[in-house]
């Protein structure tokens, strides 16, 4: 009977473990089917960048998309600031394609929500992506938060809000977190005007993090957007 | 004393030399133009380098507005030198001439010569400063086009919206009168001293070249006196590009160039009021 | 008659060297004053002086009674000058270097006048021409223009003819004599040359190294009885006798081997002649020179001598 209730224990615990494995895979795949609906979009967007050593107003411009990773931003005359073109601003670009394997990490609550942790593995060696963490919401079938290791752009983590736009999947706010690399230039080459308060009180520490806020005012979905417009023109 | 002053001005654009700045103040603008239109991109390239590895920035960097800045970067070397062309000859090139003694034997003022031989410096170095802002900032907008204006710092990448530039220049321009007007008064005290013009164009430039560069040498020794000297608080023009613009530091800034500016004319009209003319 | 310039105890230095030395006279209204010195002597810092241009270290200065210190604009109204060169604006045309002169001198001067003063210095139908092309002699008279452009009563005029031709150097005595005569003007001119200041000068001052050596009446310290002739003519010892018994014997200032100096009224030179010829006298060469040019060429170096080719 003991043997019995043993062995019961332990193919239970498969089964459950098989099904939790097979409910991610699915969970993943549905969330990416629902992202992959968008083929492109126009966007009408607020950024702002808050990075220490860049003093940046808030910029607004219109966000063009086109799947799989076109991005242009849009400043109507003025100068477009985007982080370097790996670093992808859409979930569409930070979530692997092709075969993957999928890990149930459990759960997490974010902002009051529960969502399920996946580790995602693509199975293909050269794939820019290493290891994608995404936080996602089940019962709407969202990814609140992402985390990609990628190879050669370090690790990137994402946070999604919805609201309008839940059902393509697409955010109304979407903030990025990001490590900087040191800004210096000699002094003798900008000629500052320092404002020659106290000296600073002894240099406060450089924030080597630092963060983009999107936020997406409206979208136009789905329209067919032709590849002209992301020809930069310089 | 408006009857001095006028004579004054009518001397001053009367003459030749007067008009050599205002071409000079346009060649050195046509020259940077003509660089910048030709070797811009190499040039927006070596400025972005620190943040370029992590950010794409697109769009017309290359436009007017910053091409404006980088001309009014020349304030700090060139413009002191045709502000002294005029200001360092005020008193002695007329020594020189010797029409200062033909005028001194007139029943005029000393101290109101002195003064109006400022007023006209004073004059000329806005109209210069005008016309520094007619072809420097209007000539590269035309050329350039408008667009937002980036701003390198030693320690910062600063972006300014093309909609938030033209004040910024207004009190740019604004204080780089009055950063030259304190280079006008200096020139002003050693023309009292000399007796040909020359030497006192020549002194200006000079104190000019060295203060500026103690103001930039970045030595502790150095870094005492640097709040006390005027080179340090003339580019005062550059904070209203910052974000936040630095308003107490401006402030500081254009109150020792006032200081300076009201001790240069005062010493000058107290020394010129005792000066034996011997010319 | 008050006088219009008063100048007393005149001193100035320049680091060592005293350029003035406590230094007095005085200028009556309406005369010429002839202001004679060597080149260097204080001719120029005494008039920058009495204009206000150096600063005294010690004396007082007197135009029409008030002391030049406290009202010095106030007096200057009153003057008109130039000092050395009348150096003037060479961009500008004759028109405007006067035009701008008269609106310094603190009083209300019409066009009218600035031709009027351009017609007696002779500069009309040049004035729209640039000052840098005008001779030294055009400019010269432009500085007249500028000094008198104000109808002063005081003219201070710094070796006026310095620089000019015969023919500019008598227009430039003409005029000042007609400034004088003909305008009432005062007029305080100063040369290195004694025969100028005589021509035109009816008072005058010699200053040496920054002091007076003589001042008074240009009839008086010139006056023809003190002329000096000096006969040449081969002496024996019966005409010296003879001339030391003759009416000549009380003016005799000088006898040697070979000439005779003589002090008298040149008017006398035919009378003296005669009688040396008659009494078989081989005259040689009779040449006279005023006992004060002696005296000024005495304390003046050769240069001044060369100077009087002219």
């Amino acid at each position: 009977m003991r043997r019995i209730s043993v062995l019961f224990v332990i193919v239970f615990c498969c089964f459950a473990f098989t099904a939790s494995a097979v409910d991610a895979q699915k969970l993943f795949g549905d969330l990416r089917t629902k992202v992959l609906q968008v083929k492109d979009y126009t966007a009408e967007v607020k950024m702002k960048i808050n990075v220490s050593y860049m003093r940046i107003p808030q910029l607004g411009g219109t966000l063009y998309f086109k799947s799989p990773d076109k991005m242009r931003l849009e400043r109507h005359g003025g100068l477009s600031i985007l982080p370097k073109k790996n670093i992808n601003l859409t979930l569409s670009n930070l979530i692997p394609t092709g075969n993957v394997s999928v890990i149930d990490a459990g759960t997490a609550t974010i902002l009051g929500k529960t969502v399920r942790i996946l580790k995602v593995i693509p199975e293909d060696e050269q794939s820019e992506i290493v290891l994608a963490k995404i936080w996602v919401e089940e019962g709407s079938l969202l990814a609140l938060r992402t985390q990609t290791t990628t190879r050669n752009e370090g690790t990137i983590l994402m946070d999604l809000e919805y609201s309008k736009y839940a059902e393509y999947g697409l955010p109304d706010k979407v903030t990025i977190y990001m490590d900087l690399k040191d800004y210096k230039l000699p002094k003798g080459v900008t000629m500052d005007y320092d404002d020659l308060a106290p000296a600073k009180a002894a240099k406060e520490p450089v924030n080597k993090k630092g963060n983009i806020q999107i936020s997406y005012l409206s979208y136009v979905i789905n329209k067919g957007l032709s590849d002209g417009v992301f020809k930069v023109k310089e | 004393m408006i009857q001095l002053l006028r004579i004054e001005l009518f001397k001053i654009f009367k003459r030749p030399r007067t008009y050599i700045s205002f071409g000079i103040v346009t060649a050195i603008t046509f020259v940077i133009q003509l660089a910048m239109l030709s070797d811009g991109k190499s040039f927006v390239g070596f400025a972005l380098q620190g943040v370029s590895e992590q950010f794409d920035i697109h769009g017309n960097i290359m436009n007017g507005y910053l091409i404006a800045y980088i001309i009014l970067q020349s304030l700090l070397i060139h413009i002191p030198l045709l502000v002294a062309l005029v200001a360092g000859d005020a008193l002695a090139g007329e020594a020189g001439m010797g029409t200062l003694r033909l005028m001194l034997t007139k029943p005029v003022s000393r101290r109101k010569l002195v003064l109006v031989k400022f007023a006209g410096s004073f004059i000329y170095t806005v109209l210069l400063i005008i016309w520094l802002a007619v072809v420097a900032l209007f000539l590269s907008i035309a050329l350039f086009g408008k667009g937002d204006m980036i701003n390198l710092k030693s320690d910062a990448f600063v972006m300014v919206l093309q909609d938030d530039i033209m004040w910024r220049y207004g009190a740019a321009f604004l204080f780089a009168t009055l950063a030259m007007t304190t280079i006008a008064s200096m020139s002003l005290l050693l023309s009292a001293f000399a007796d040909n013009s020359i030497g006192p164009i020549v002194s200006t430039m000079g104190i000019v070249v060295v203060l500026t560069i103690l103001s930039n040498l970045e030595l502790p020794l150095f870094a005492v006196i640097k709040p006390y000297l005027f080179t340090t608080h003339m580019i005062g023009w550059k904070g209203f590009f910052d974000d936040p613009v630095p308003y107490a530091a401006i402030w500081r800034s254009a109150i020792v160039l006032c200081a300076y500016t009201v001790f240069f004319v005062t010493v000058t009209v107290l020394y010129f009021n005792k000066k034996d003319i011997k010319s | 008659m008050e006088p219009i310039l008063e100048v007393r105890g005149l001193t100035k230095s320049f680091k060592k060297f005293r350029a003035v030395d406590d230094l007095s006279f005085t200028i009556q209204r309406g005369e010429v004053y002839g202001f004679l010195g060597q080149n260097g002597a204080g001719k120029s810092t005494t008039m920058r002086m009495v204009l206000g241009l150096i600063f005294p270290d010690s004396g007082s200065i007197f135009i029409d009674g008030k002391e030049f210190n406290n009202d010095r604009r106030y007096l200057l109204k009153n003057v008109g000058a130039i000092i050395e060169r009348p150096d003037l604006y060479g961009y500008l045309s004759g028109w405007d270097n006067l035009r701008m002169f008269a609106s310094l001198t603190g009083k209300q001067i019409g066009d009218e006048r600035i031709d009027e003063v351009l017609t007696i210095v002779g500069l009309k139908g040049r004035e729209k021409d640039k000052v840098g092309a005008y001779s030294q002699g055009m400019k010269q008279r432009m500085g007249i223009a500028i000094a008198m452009v104000h109808d002063p009563e005081l003219l201070i005029l710094d070796e006026p003819t310095n620089g000019l031709d015969p023919q500019g150097i008598a227009d430039m005595r003409s005029l000042i004599r007609s400034l004088s005569k003909d305008h009432g003007k005062t007029v305080l001119v100063s040369s290195h040359l004694l025969y100028e200041i005589e021509q035109v000068a009816s008072s005058m001052l010699i200053i040496h190294k920054g002091k007076k050596v003589s001042d008074g009446k240009v009839s008086e310290l010139l006056h023809p009885d003190d002329t000096l002739t000096e006969i040449q003519f081969e002496f024996n010892a019966d005409i010296r006798t003879a001339i030391m018994g003759s009416e000549w014997a009380g003016r005799i200032v000088n006898v040697d081997e070979e000439q005779m100096t003589v002090k008298m009224n040149p008017a006398g030179i035919p009378a003296l002649n005669n009688w040396l010829v008659a009494h078989g006298a081989g005259i040689t060469g009779i040449s006279s020179k005023h006992s004060f040019e002696q005296y000024f060429l005495s304390i003046t170096d050769d240069s001044v001598i060369k100077d009087r080719a002219i």
